[in-house]
């Protein structure tokens, strides 16, 4: 498994996709937190400059782009693979194609605590920066820290779920394209607009754990925190086992 | 010579489309087997199988009397060149090596071991994107001499490639069979079948209709040869004493026989010969037999020991 699982490091990491894709999400979160700060100082704003989990909330809110990230990252790890017919190798190399599917989800994981590692160390400086300049509170609390732990947890979990979309969906581009119509419309839509079916859904799910209800102004209808855990791994978990069950089965033309 | 590859009662269909029919086979080490038929026979989806890429709906395909996916160290064992397009166009090609050798545990040199015998050291660096079709197919052989295999599986390997290319890959196949290994590939090409390949396999709408050796094949389509002597009297008597029909032409002799039967016997009788070639129309025969309807062939041991 640790010869398969640096294979699949190594091939995040020999093209330019990944590293034009973290760049591009880290200047997402920045500019995320750049509009959201000035934001909280409006008068209808539901958090204040003084509250004491601002920090938390704001770096927090970072983690919106970080996780379309994983999830795509994610897809391409398998879809790629499909598209530029390099499965086939790979399989060539290990026919037991659960512990293929099973070193993508570990290889993710572990690029997802480097690039969550990334995302806080940009978000956290910004972060910390606008808020003094509009003298807020930069308290680093016991939610903060909850807030940080939760998002490691939230990113690898996506980063897993995006695995198994990919060996589930071979096609990239409908993969990718279901992908983003889920994740920037149909869960903004949904949770919002109807909470009460919105609040069991993945991003949600990852809100409530991550206690960010308030930035988005929904916090009395999310998930408890530990709640909003267990639907994040139940998703996982039924996404990975219905990739195991699948992929060995699947011919490869 | 051991059967390192066996096909037993393979059968798979897609839908309602028989795409291999209960095809029996054997390659045998130090041999290459061609697996030759049009387009559509099967050949892909019959090696896909065998590589545990396709499920069959029945019978088995092994090697070494193993599932491929059974094999303990499937790299070490067998190389396999599927498909040109199988690379991610923005890696280098030692990346794309250096990944397969990493997920399989190889030594460190073996991508740069493998690129120079396939001529491709100057290349090592360079994205996969760059390379002709001809540069691809010499990687996906380095790709599978990874592991430095016994048994080597190769689809349509010169598709794309231009006559060098052709003549290189030729000659790689030929020493890796020289070498003992086993070297099975598909081909629609009779042409390049008859120049590598020591026994075949003829493939058509899904089934396996002959499996024999080129000289039996040629032998069976009611081959002949072209002689050159300067003792043509000599030669139509050892002929005569054979069984041989033949009648002289302006071009010299020619024998209703294969060019190797001939051969043995004018070294038997010491009859020098100056010219010696087959004429036999194998494209006919092939055609011949890939056209017309068959029975598939009954999984029963021929002469040569061969499953067919």
């Amino acid at each position: 498994m640790k010869a398969l699982l640096s294979a699949e490091l190594l091939k995040m990491r020999s093209t330019r996709a990944t590293t034009l894709l973290v760049l591009a999400t880290l200047v997402l979160a920045v500019l995320t937190i750049a509009t959201m700060v000035p934001g909280v100082i409006e008068e209808n704003s539901p958090i204040s400059l003084d509250d004491p989990g601002l920090l938390a909330i704001v770096v927090g809110s970072g983690f919106g782009a970080p996780q379309v990230l994983m999830t795509l990252l994610g897809v391409l790890a398998f879809t790629q693979e499909f598209r530029y017919g390099t499965v086939t190798s790979t399989y060539l190399g290990e026919p037991r194609r659960m512990r293929v599917l099973v070193a993508k989800g570990l290889s993710l994981a572990l690029a997802s605590v480097v690039i969550t590692t990334l995302t806080l160390a940009v978000t956290l400086t910004l972060s910390i920066a606008l808020i003094r300049s509009q003298d807020g509170d930069v308290t680093v609390a016991a939610q903060f820290w909850q807030t940080v732990a939760a998002g490691f947890v939230v990113m690898a979990a996506y980063g897993v779920v995006g695995v198994a979309i990919g060996a589930l969906v071979p096609n990239q581009i409908a993969a990718v394209v279901g992908v983003l119509i889920w994740m920037l419309a149909v869960e903004q839509m949904v949770i919002p607009l109807f909470p009460e079916v919105g609040r069991w859904m993945p991003f949600a799910a990852a809100s409530s754990l991550m206690q960010l209800g308030p930035s988005y102004g929904f916090d009395d209808q999310l998930l408890s925190v530990p709640m909003g855990g267990l639907v994040l791994v139940g998703y996982t978990a039924a996404a990975v086992v219905l990739a195991l069950g699948i992929t060995p089965k699947r011919d490869v033309l | 010579m051991t059967s390192a590859i066996e096909l037993n009662h393979l059968t798979k269909s897609f839908g309602d489309v028989l795409a291999v029919d209960d095809v029996c086979a054997v390659a045998r080490s130090g041999q290459v087997t061609a697996l030759l038929g049009p387009n559509g026979a099967g050949k892909t989806t019959t090696l896909r199988m065998l590589l545990g890429l396709i499920a069959p709906n029945s019978g088995t395909a092994t090697v070494g009397g193993r599932r491929y996916v059974e094999l303990p160290d499937p790299v070490r064992q067998v190389g396999a060149v599927l498909e040109a397009s199988g690379y991610h166009p923005g890696r280098s090609a030692l990346a794309h090596l250096r990944i397969l050798a990493t997920a399989s545990t190889l030594p460190c040199d073996a991508p740069m071991r493998v690129l120079a015998e396939t001529d491709l050291a100057g290349d090592a660096r360079r994205r996969v994107g760059e390379f002709s079709l001809g540069m691809r197919q010499r990687l996906g052989l380095a790709a599978a001499m990874l592991g430095d295999p016994g048994v080597l599986v190769l689809d349509e390997p010169t598709n794309g490639l231009d006559p060098p290319g052709v003549r290189w890959l030729r000659g790689y196949v030929r020493a890796l069979a020289d070498e003992g290994r086993t070297v099975l590939l598909s081909s629609h090409a009779l042409s390049e079948v008859e120049l590598i390949a020591d026994h075949v396999l003829v493939m058509a709408h899904g089934r396996l209709l002959r499996s024999s050796s080129l000289a039996a094949l040629r032998a069976e389509a009611g081959v002949g040869s072209r002689v050159r002597t300067p003792d043509p009297e000599r030669l139509g008597a050892a002929l005569d004493a054979a069984g041989l029909s033949h009648r002289r032409t302006d071009e010299g002799v020619a024998v209703d026989a294969t060019p190797e039967q001939v051969g043995e016997l004018a070294a038997l009788h010491r009859i020098v010969l100056h010219g010696l070639e087959g004429t036999a129309d194998l494209e006919k025969a092939f055609f011949r037999l890939t056209q017309e309807p068959h029975p598939p062939v009954a999984p029963s041991m021929s002469a040569e020991g061969v499953l067919s």
